[in-house]
């Protein structure tokens, strides 16, 4: 009686998955062991006889049921997560544009209105005999403007805090 | 503005990129083509029509969500049976059905029963009907054990080499290598058994 190793010899010399040392090897064994060669014979009468011999068998539904599982089901999953197949909208397409365009022109607005806040505030009225600027105390640095024109005094404090 | 595909003669490639795309449409007409191909190897997997159906529609779901990774390394009902061979066999493993200590392992380490069985030689050659000797291969899959129909299936219809069904089944190559032989066995005999039953 051949050992075990040798019956899974035979057989992965059928299958093709020995080298050509080992192949060599079982090949010799086989001439002179009648055994080893009903045993191979068996394997591969067997092995001939599966070949393409599988079964057909048919889904025992209507494929429009069985469709439609499965699209409930991806629309279900890719609500849940956006699968990395899942269609792009159109929208997708917009957004992808109007955002980066969107904050550059926020940031330009920004950089203009902050430009526009460090300068001294341009006097809203033009000063001429009618209008009076007083600085009474300088160590407060604050100072007052008179439009008598426009009937409106403004003060400015700055408490000048290093 | 591209041309709109036709989808029931476009080749499975063209629908595949149309449906990496986002198309819906080209991806029904993939599952209307390749469903009882997939539908049937979930079936021969777990001998069960409820979980087959289960099962082959949970694969259509994730090939859709991994459709980008589809490269076109083989053919796209490959790359689909291999995703339906793997929830299988994760679901098989959930069941425990796969037990690594299994009494049956145990069995082909130490050389089971069927080393102990005459040789037998189905006759290929013995006039058949086709759709006679697929019943009869069913049926005697079906009185395997899932780990010896599992390796078999993968080796005889799905051509994967010892390592490759290793890996799948999380096993080594020597296991393999013992559940294909006693599956064959197995088989020899249970289809010389079935030919006598169906002579009385």
């Amino acid at each position: 009686m051949i050992s075990h190793e040798i019956e899974l010899k035979l057989q992965a010399c059928l299958d093709g998955e020995l080298s050509s040392d080992e192949t060599r090897a079982i090949e010799e064994l086989l001439a002179r062991d009648a055994g080893a060669r009903s045993l191979f014979e068996e394997l591969r009468a067997t092995r001939t006889l599966l070949a393409g011999g599988e079964l057909e068998v048919k889904l025992p539904e209507t494929g429009e049921f069985y469709w439609s599982k499965i699209r409930r089901q991806i629309e279900l999953e890719d609500r849940r997560s956006p699968s990395i197949n899942a269609p792009e909208p159109v929208s997708a397409w917009w957004v992808r544009f109007v955002t980066p365009a969107g904050a550059l022109a926020a940031l330009a607005l920004f950089v203009v209105v902050a430009l526009k806040h460090s300068e001294p505030p341009e006097p809203i009225l033009a000063l001429d005999d009618s209008h009076e600027i007083e600085t009474p105390l300088e160590e407060t640095s604050s100072f007052s403007f008179r439009s008598e024109a426009a009937a409106m005094t403004v003060v400015w404090v700055d408490s000048h805090r290093e | 503005m591209s041309r709109k595909l036709d989808y029931p003669s476009a080749e499975d490639q063209a629908l595949v990129k149309a449906a990496q795309k986002g198309d819906m449409q080209a991806y029904e007409e993939l599952v209307a083509r390749h469903r009882d191909k997939i539908y049937a190897r979930a079936f021969s997997m777990m001998r069960n029509e409820e979980e087959a159906i289960d099962l082959s529609q949970e694969a259509w779901v994730k090939a859709w969500q991994r459709l980008k990774q589809f490269q076109g390394e083989a053919s796209f009902v490959t790359w689909m049976t291999r995703i339906v061979i793997n929830l299988c066999l994760d679901q098989l493993r959930k069941q425990k059905r796969l037990r690594a200590e299994s009494i049956e392992q145990m069995d082909e380490e130490l050389g089971g029963v069927e080393r102990q069985m005459p040789i037998i030689t189905p006759n290929p050659t013995e006039r058949l009907e086709r759709n006679e000797l697929r019943q009869r291969i069913d049926k005697a899959l079906g009185q395997l054990s899932y780990e010896h129909r599992t390796v078999l299936i993968l080796h005889e219809f799905e051509d994967l080499e010892y390592k490759e069904i290793a890996r799948r089944m999380a096993c080594s190559i020597g296991t393999v290598m013992s559940r294909l032989f006693y599956a064959r066995r197995k088989m020899a005999v249970l289809l010389a058994g079935l030919k006598r039953e169906e002579l009385r």
